[in-house]
């Protein structure tokens, strides 16, 4: 009931009248900190700032303030700074997958969002996340994350491949499954002479997890559970998701898996030293001594037209981990999330100036395209258009802006191929479930030294399973699984297994 | 530990002064060290008994202090993993073999050099024994990936040239102990070599020129007069590098060897161990856990070490 | 210093020559080889890392490096000078810091080495072994982080790079090993002569350890010209220019992480090179030190041989 009554008045507050916020104290200027993974654009990205929070302080009196968190070892500065906080920043950018956002609220990182707080100082943002969600961004009874969950993005991962090699190996319709994978590999082997099929950089750690993820989900029903740091841990089915699946421990596809690529790694698909090779896949592709890119589904969207300006007629096509068997979910919620900072000085003001760069048309487009008719204009579809010469690290904007998103406000551009791009969000969005563990906020701290050595054991297996550089894979795998036993995954299946029942009360 | 006999100058010796007197009579001693006792206390001692931290379950709201005390849980997972003995190994005998193999090299080297009358010859290969010191580990490992890998490599070409079969040296673990010691000497020579020519640069020249005169030919002059003029030099190079026995090179076996586990028995060390358990769980505690028993371990090695260079000469010892 | 004096006449009135014996000749022949062995295996690799930084991405792909360069370009180096303030400004920052720390390190290591290696100086093991300790306990990364950060508050000053990198045991140690050669009997007569202990180190004892003083030196200046780890951590964006190592490092993180963009969708991925960047990188790095190596080698190599010292 009461939270009705909160939804209307929020509702009323967006539907023009912006009476509420003038209850709130905003006579001193602040200026609210945000702090945002990202190299330090070079860009016009300060002009533009000085733009949005000329509008920020008109409307709520504060400015933002960018405190970027450079790529150079950015998961230790990142940590530091939320482990060391001293109310020099106030929002943070973060995601339950790539930035740990649990365990630093387990930690202590981020302010518990009352609703109170949120209905009056992020008014819009609150009347548009449903109460479900808010409830995935909770831990023990509290909010804590501003999830992005207006926006639909799909960064699951499979193989980006030219569809004229395709054609010519006679896959019509192109590459669909891992077996016509193999299929396109051995026409490229056969028949183009100097191109590596897949010049795999096995050098990078997230390859394994990736592969062997991929693999999975192509051949078992398997639901990736996220949040754990070792990728050993899957729910049995998207019927049956609360019960976790034993394929690491034992059954057969692991080992077709192994099996199968050491066929790929005899068979030459890829270089023989691919675990210590660094090169550049997408460089390689573009020069045509490559013929498939392991990555996202984003990426493919933006290589399917670069790449056809070096390759014309390339026709970049991309197979999806798990289309054989329509097993793909959705992203969660939280690959975005907007969290503030414990010891933020100025915790409702910062909730004000989220709400505007969220949910004002304005500042949000000032925000993620810069300043309309000078950096960008729309065509005739709506479409964004850069002018002749644009060059996004000299001439574009960058505030990283990743922890809320809306469909809404954002603008298409117009350089991508949207037929072949919204014919497959359409097919995902057909067979997806939605990410079913949002609920369960895993406490791992009585099994981290096991979850710690499972790492190491799964760092030390699966990337010489993945490349196929073993000599028997089926004894390799057993040893692999004894490895994980000795361990402690069962230890750790257990709890886990635990913590989802407690969680959804089974 | 710290306790030793104050060496006194024979003048003073048949009186004892107090301590107040040796602090006025060494005042400016004292003072002369006084910056430096103060840089030491602000970076290195000020910060330490943050080191608790490694017995925390270390909570950002609460700092160090306030953070749960756990005893030694962020130490388990090393020891529980069943590699430590492995990882003991590795590390300790790379170390051993970069401490000896590379002072070794680094002696010979400046001493050689020294009796080489062409300046410019010294001066030229000086310099481009410097130059490996300035690429990175990064670029290291890819060098060494061009020339060894099986495919595309360098040597690779060369050896099919000839007719031959390559070897796939990614896929040796026997080979890596030597490859790494070759790339490290590489890496330091030119740069260890420097510090021993300053010590022969700086020795008493008196005793060359009277040994010279004497007729002493060029080896009796390195056995008797350079090589001992630079002992006290070796021996504290060695007990320096003896507290890090335990620690090693991250970057360069890291980049060297990746993730290609085919090779991890013989260049699996403690960093590399510790990066790959971590790599997704980000715990600032656990490694703090890792870096103290390093140094606790580096601490008694160093202790027996310097006891022992004593009974040789107080002179060798660090302190 | 009468030693680095090398004037031709004392060289021609050497006796030297006739002198030369077997062993000698062994030694000089053995050393003429292996030193020029040596000294090839380390300059071909880097070599070939310049070769390469002028090469074009596409030449060096399959092979990875290259003896000369191939399909010449400069498209490495337009990158890195892309914005040339950025990288004048991060030259003048890393010269600045080397130069002032560089002198500052060097007088506070030498006078502390000095008074360490003084057999009458009563406190010196004690002090030795306070200092010494420090190199094998830290505290770690957090509690470091926090004493800059949050106790001495340098975050985001230059400090924080110039401070921590002024001395090391390691360098105290080394110094005051230099300094031990010296004959006691310098400060012996400067004893006789009333001269106060600092005076004895300031006129006496500091102009004859030049190869010492040049050692360290460079030693220090090279610790701050690689500096790139406590600029990564305590410099952000509020810091006009960083030092050059960083900046560089950055520059090559920029483009991986342009290119294998973790959550960015709207990146625009140009024609970026990989491999050649960080060849230009390690070149422009290293460039200035090899211009400077000469001067600070005239100490090492001063002619030290037996002949060529006069008296």
């Amino acid at each position: 009931m009461k939270k009705l009554v909160a939804l209307l008045m929020a509702m009323l507050m967006v539907l023009g009248c912006v009476p509420a916020l003038a209850e709130v104290d905003t006579s001193e200027h602040v200026v609210i900190t945000y702090l945002v993974t990202g190299d330090i654009p070079a860009n016009r990205t300060d002009e533009v700032l000085a733009k949005i929070n000329e509008k920020l302080t008109e409307k709520v009196n504060a400015e933002l303030a960018v405190h970027w968190i450079e790529w150079t070892d950015w998961t230790t500065k990142y940590n530091l700074a939320l482990a060391t906080q001293s109310g020099e920043i106030d929002l943070i950018g973060t995601a339950t997958d790539w930035l740990n956002a649990w365990p630093n609220i387990q930690k202590g990182a981020f302010l518990p969002l009352s609703e109170e707080m949120l209905q009056t100082y992020a008014p819009q943002t609150w009347a548009n996340v449903p109460a479900e969600n808010w409830e995935l961004c909770s831990y023990n009874g509290e909010i804590y994350l501003i999830p992005e969950d207006e926006y639909a993005q799909w960064t699951n991962h499979g193989f980006l491949y030219r569809g004229d090699w395709a054609k010519e190996a006679g896959l019509e319709n192109g590459v669909h499954s891992w077996a016509d994978l193999a299929v396109y590999f051995q026409y490229i082997k056969d028949n183009k002479e100097g191109v590596i099929p897949w010049d795999a950089n096995g050098n990078g750690s997230s390859y394994a997890p990736q592969m062997a993820g991929g693999w999975q989900t192509s051949h078992t029903p398997n639901v990736y559970i996220e949040g754990i740091g070792v990728d050993l841990f899957y729910g049995e089915s998207k019927d049956a998701p609360y019960t976790l699946s034993n394929y690491y421990i034992e059954g057969d596809e692991l080992v077709n898996f192994a099996t199968e690529m050491k066929k790929w790694a005899d068979a030459g698909y890829w270089r023989t030293d691919v675990l210590n090779y660094t090169g550049d896949v997408v460089a390689e592709m573009e020069e045509g001594l490559t013929g498939a890119h392991q990555h996202h589904t984003q990426t493919w969207t933006g290589q399917r037209t670069s790449l056809e300006k070096k390759q014309p007629g390339a026709d970049v096509g991309f197979f999806w981990f798990g289309e054989e068997m329509g097993n793909v979910v959705g992203l969660n919620i939280t690959h975005g999330a907007m969290a503030v900072a414990m010891t933020s000085p100025n915790p409702e003001r910062a909730l004000m100036v989220y709400d505007l760069l969220r949910n004002d048309p304005e500042i949000y487009r000032l925000m993620q395209y810069g300043i309309e008719g000078e950096m960008y204009s729309l065509d005739e579809n709506g479409y964004i258009v850069r002018p002749e010469g644009f060059n996004d690290s000299t001439d574009g904007v960058s505030l990283n802006w990743w922890w809320g998103r809306r469909d809404e406000l954002e603008l298409r551009s117009a350089d991508r191929d949207w037929e072949a791009i919204d014919a497959l969000y359409a097919k995902y969005e057909e067979v997806k479930i939605n990410y079913p563990y949002g609920r369960v906020v895993f406490d791992l701290s009585n099994i981290q030294m096991y979850l710690d050595n499972l790492s190491n054991v799964y760092n030390t297996y699966m990337p010489r399973i993945v490349f196929g550089m073993v000599d028997d894979p089926a004894a390799f795998v057993a040893e692999f699984r004894q490895q994980l036993k000795a361990a402690g995954i069962d230890i750790c299946m257990q709890e886990i297994q635990n913590q989802i029942n407690a969680a959804y009360g089974l | 530990m710290a306790k030793s006999k104050p060496v006194v100058n024979d003048q003073l010796s048949y009186k004892k002064p107090s301590f107040w007197q040796l602090l006025v009579q060494n005042k400016t001693l004292i003072l002369m060290c006084t910056p430096a006792i103060i840089f030491f206390f602000v970076f290195s001692y000020m910060p330490m008994p943050g080191a608790y931290i490694a017995f925390t379950n270390f909570q950002y709201n609460k700092g160090i202090f306030n953070s749960p005390f756990i005893g030694l849980q962020n130490f388990k997972f090393l020891f529980m993993s069943g590699q430590l003995t492995l990882l003991l190994k590795n590390t300790v005998l790379y170390n051993i073999a970069f401490i000896l193999i590379g002072n070794l090299l680094q002696l010979m080297f400046a001493i050689l050099l020294n009796e080489v009358a062409s300046k410019w010859f010294k001066k030229t290969t000086q310099s481009m024994m410097f130059l490996p010191y300035f690429i990175s580990d990064v670029l290291v490992s890819l060098l060494v990936y061009n020339l060894l890998n099986y495919d595309y490599g360098f040597i690779s070409n060369l050896v099919r040239n000839m007719g031959s079969e390559m070897a796939k040296v990614y896929q040796m673990p026997n080979a890596w102990p030597i490859i790494i010691v070759l790339v490290n000497l590489w890496k330091g020579t030119g740069y260890g070599t420097v510090v021993y020519f300053a010590a022969i640069t700086g020795m008493d020249t008196s005793m060359m020129e009277a040994a010279q005169i004497d007729g002493a030919n060029g080896f009796q002059r390195i056995r008797y007069i350079t090589l001992p003029t630079l002992k006290p030099t070796v021996v504290i190079l060695f007990l320096f590098a003896v507290g890090g026995i335990l620690k090693g090179n991250f970057g360069l076996f890291y980049n060297l060897v990746g993730n290609n586990s085919m090779l991890f028995k013989t260049t699996d060390i403690i960093e590399t161990y510790v990066y790959r358990s971590m790599m997704n769980s980000f715990n600032f505690a656990q490694s703090s856990a890792v870096g103290l028993f390093q140094s606790v371990v580096g601490f008694f090695i160093v202790i027996g070490a310097n006891a022992f260079a004593k009974k040789l000469d107080p002179d060798y010892a660090l302190f | 210093m009468s030693n680095t004096n090398n004037q031709a006449p004392v060289i021609l009135n050497q006796p030297k020559k006739i002198k030369l014996d077997m062993s000698d000749r062994i030694i000089r022949g053995f050393t003429y080889v292996l030193v020029t062995l040596f000294s090839i295996a380390c300059i071909i690799p880097f070599w070939m890392v310049i070769a390469s930084s002028f090469s074009s991405e596409e030449a060096i792909r399959r092979t990875g490096f290259t003896l000369w360069p191939s399909d010449f370009s400069l498209f490495s180096y337009e990158l890195l000078f892309r914005s040339p303030d950025q990288m004048i400004g991060a030259y003048v920052v890393t010269i600045g810091l080397a130069v002032v720390g560089t002198l500052i390190g060097l007088f506070v290591i030498s006078m502390t080495g000095y008074a360490l290696q003084r057999k009458d100086f009563p406190f010196r093991n004690h002090i030795m072994f306070y200092i010494y300790f420090t190199s094998l306990f830290s505290a770690g990364l957090v509690p470091f982080y926090l004493l800059i950060k949050q106790t001495l508050n340098l975050a985001d000053t230059y400090w924080a790079i110039l401070l921590p990198l002024l001395m090391s045991p390691w360098l105290i140690v080394l110094m005051k090993n230099f300094v031990k050669a010296i004959p006691h009997e310098i400060t012996e007569s400067g004893k006789i002569d009333g001269a106060g202990d600092f005076r004895i180190f300031w006129n006496l004892i500091l102009p004859s350890m030049k190869p010492a003083l040049a050692t360290i030196g460079l030693f220090l200046a090279l610790a701050y010209w690689n500096e790139w780890y406590y600029s990564s951590l305590f410099l952000s964006s509020k810091v006009p220019y960083r030092p050059l190592q960083y900046h560089l490092y950055n520059v090559i993180n920029k483009v991986a992480s342009l290119k294998n963009s973790i959550a960015g969708s709207k990146v625009v991925v140009e024609d970026l090179p990989g491999e050649t960047l960080k060849m230009a990188t390690a070149t422009i790095a290293t460039g200035p030190i090899i211009l400077l190596y000469p001067f600070v080698q005239k100490y090492f190599v001063a002619g030290l041989t037996v002949g060529s010292v006069k008296g």
